[in-house]
């Protein structure tokens, strides 16, 4: 290059090489013509592009000095921004943790190294079997050789080593075997909320429970929030029904129980229990039936303690007042059914005698009066007839039978043709007890401000009478082993043959008690249900759940109530005296005295 | 004249290339605390969890019962044991408390027996649990 820049910028030098001349004379340039022209048009274009350049130059300065007037781009901001540019020691994604309604650790991710090989790195298979069977004895000798020979760069060899394996294996010092960061998810009360929690498979997807209804939300996937949750169960409560079902189950040798302690006010279900139960660090080592939720997604008929609806029913319907009855002398014959009582009285019963006595036939009579359409209508109000809806995927709905007429209505009156889940039948005693109020149950726990939605299903007065009819069983009638001295306990006893290939097992029982304390202003409703009790030498043999579940419910009463901070009261006091009193109407001293 | 605008030209060159080479190292240590203090924090967070993993373990009902009922002479509480704290009467001060009270007291004081802390009688001893004759309620009397 000659060092003019003429040439070059003009872009034509090829075209107009010769055309013009430039003189190397300093003092005068000599060009003619369309040479000039060229030159001119040049320096024009330079110039331009200068001016460009140097704009360009300003409004870079201009930015700079900008930037560092406004203080974008301050510390603070690039130390936000950086962990997703550096992704040095992030967690893994950490799944969120569960909490009870007091703040108690449930479920938690605690991070754990699993163990892989790459295959192809592999001096010695065998060696590296021998050796790896000396650390994990649970290992199948055949498996892990074939895995080890595999053409893969990748098999796990096991996942979530405890801390004492992590170094055995690394004190191994086998070529190609690696380490990989992993979570497991810890549930620290092991067995104890199982059914409510749910459990993770091994990649720490929810597939039970809580863990599964709230997959999206505790993982925080598909674009929700992640954040942790609380549910309404108290643990303490939740241990002391636990470990009362656990203990009466084992003294009458059933094979399952279930439990549950449900706020009446809010719906929040405080405790949950359904045994045999299961840990859920490893749900695979315990058997199917054990992942079973009776309390959810169990449906049983519950025997008399419907009759708790019915009288509710034929009350709310004015069909009957207190003072009325129904003669139980006989045993209703219908359709080749035969309608009898279990504590038979052979005797003419007022309303209130029939419910304390638990009497099939006055219940039937007492439906029958009603009849089909206004009790199917009656029963769906108060949710026994639709699947429930709770914060659970396993949910289970009611059985309801094939045809509902006359029939039908007298049985399900006394509990026997309509199988609900516990949950259901809680929420509704629930309502029956509270005034009246339906509340949707829930397994999260709600602020003491939140508002709760309730749906009056049956007049307060009429409740105050099932309240006071309930206490009356507890006091008098067949669940006097339910009393817990100054809690105003007050339920109804349920007895019902279990249904086996669609037929009645009459030496396998259903044994449930459904109750609600204090009576006088409820709070809780608890339930408690054996699955085929026996009877021992303490019961005389018998085995219905006056004997066998309302022992349970007194004892989780006596335990939960100071928890719960409900305090006893005086039970002979005038005033709770007056506010549970019910008459009887009872002719059976009449007959004697004449 | 020429020669010195070049020559401040050159130290202005220095200095401004010098600045953000400074700048860069110090960012790089910065960012090498940072990330320091990341794992750091990343590390207790994780310590945190598993202690607190462990206090909830620790702390299930189930063996805080086991305990209770090995060293406490605990039964179900009954509902007349059952009170708020308004409800407890305020204790009268026994003036011959308070005269003594700022005396050193002797070691062995025939009187003092009764304010010594006895120590957990050890035995087996349960919480009231579904028993006829239950063992607890007779260690108790």
């Amino acid at each position: 290059m000659s060092g003019d820049p003429f040439p070059v910028l003009t872009h034509g030098n090829m075209d107009a090489d010769g055309r013009f001349t430039v003189s190397r004379n300093k003092t005068s340039i000599h060009l003619e013509g369309s040479a000039k022209e060229t030159l001119e048009q040049g320096r024009n274009r330079l110039v331009v592009a200068g001016f460009l350049f140097a704009f360009c130059f300003v409004v870079l300065a201009g930015r700079l000095v900008g930037l560092a007037w406004s203080g974008i781009g301050t510390e603070e901001e690039v130390a936000n921004i950086a962990p997703k540019k550096t992704g040095i020691s992030q967690p893994l994604g950490a799944r969120a943790e569960i909490y009870d309604r007091n703040g108690v650790l449930l479920a938690t991710t605690l991070n754990t190294v699993s163990l892989y090989a790459d295959p192809r790195k592999i001096l010695n298979v065998d060696y590296a079997v021998q050796k790896l069977r000396g650390v994990f004895d649970d290992l199948n000798e055949a498996s892990l050789s074939t895995k080890l020979s595999a053409k893969r760069n990748f098999v796990w060899i096991k996942r979530h080593l405890t801390p004492a394996q992590h170094r055995a294996v690394n004190d191994l010092g086998i070529p190609g075997l690696f380490f990989e960061d992993e979570e497991k998810r810890f549930y620290p009360l092991g067995s104890l909320v199982s059914h409510m929690i749910g459990y993770t498979d091994i990649d720490n997807n929810g597939i039970a429970g809580a863990e599964k209804y709230f997959d999206d939300q505790l993982a925080g996937k598909n674009g929700t929030k992640q954040a942790g949750i609380n549910l309404s169960v108290d643990v303490r409560v939740q241990h002391a029904l636990r470990d009362e079902l656990a203990q009466y189950m084992s003294v009458f040798r059933a094979i399952g129980a279930s439990g549950m302690v449900l706020d009446v006010t809010t719906g929040e279900v405080v405790a949950m229990a359904s045994l045999p139960d299961f840990d859920p660090n490893r749900p695979k080592d315990y058997p199917v039936d054990s992942k079973f939720n009776k309390t959810t997604l169990g449906v049983y008929e519950m025997g008399s303690t419907f009759k708790t609806f019915t009288t509710a029913m034929a009350l709310e319907h004015r069909s009957v007042s207190l003072r009325d009855g129904y003669d139980a002398t006989n045993p209703i014959r219908i359709a080749g059914f035969r309608i009898r009582d279990d504590h038979a009285k052979k005797r003419w019963l007022s309303v209130p005698e029939i419910y304390m006595y638990s009497s099939n036939i006055g219940t039937a009579k007492m439906a029958e009066a009603i009849g089909p359409k206004r009790h199917k209508a009656f029963l769906r109000r108060l949710g026994l007839l639709d699947k429930p809806v709770i914060e659970l995927p396993e949910v289970g709905a009611p059985i309801l039978p094939p045809r509902w007429n006359r029939l039908e209505t007298m049985t399900i009156s006394y509990g026997h043709g309509l199988s609900v889940s516990p949950l259901q039948l809680s929420a509704a005693i629930g309502a029956i007890v509270n005034g009246g109020q339906l509340v949707q149950p829930t397994i999260l726990k709600k602020n003491s401000d939140a508002s709760v939605e309730s749906k009056q299903v049956i007049r307060k007065q009429v409740s105050d009478v099932v309240r006071r009819l309930m206490r009356l069983v507890v006091e008098k009638g067949t669940g006097k082993k339910a009393a817990a001295t100054g809690y105003l306990v007050g339920g109804k006893t349920g007895t019902a043959e279990k249904a086996v290939n669609g037929r009645y097992k009459r030496d396998a029982l259903i044994t449930s008690f459904v109750s609600a304390f204090p009576m006088n202003d409820p709070r809780y409703v608890v339930f408690a249900m054996l699955d085929e009790p026996k009877g021992n030498s303490s019961t005389y043999g018998f085995r219905s759940a006056g004997w066998t579940t309302a022992p349970i419910v007194s004892r989780v009463i006596t335990r939960i109530a100071p928890i719960l901070k409900i305090k006893p009261m005086d039970e002979e006091s005038p005033s709770v005296q007056k506010a549970l009193h019910i008459p009887i109407y009872s002719r059976e001293k009449k007959h004697e005295t004449f | 004249m020429k020669r010195t605008i070049t020559l401040a030209m050159v130290i202005a060159i220095a200095i401004v290339s010098y600045i953000p080479y400074q700048l860069y190292y110090e960012t790089q240590q910065l960012e090498k605390d940072l990330s320091e203090l990341r794992r750091d924090i990343s590390k207790n967070k994780q310590a945190i969890r598993i202690l607190k993993a462990e206090w909830a373990y620790e702390n299930r009902p189930e063996k805080l019962q086991a305990l209770a009922a090995k060293y406490l002479p605990l039964l179900l509480v009954s509902p007349h044991q059952v009170a708020t704290l308004g409800e407890v009467p305020r204790r009268a001060i026994d003036p011959y408390m308070v005269s003594t009270k700022a005396i050193p007291v002797p070691r062995k004081r025939p009187g003092l027996k009764k304010w010594q802390s006895k120590p957990p009688v050890r035995g087996p001893m349960h919480l009231a649990a579904f028993k006829k004759n239950n063992q607890a309620a007779r260690i108790v009397k």
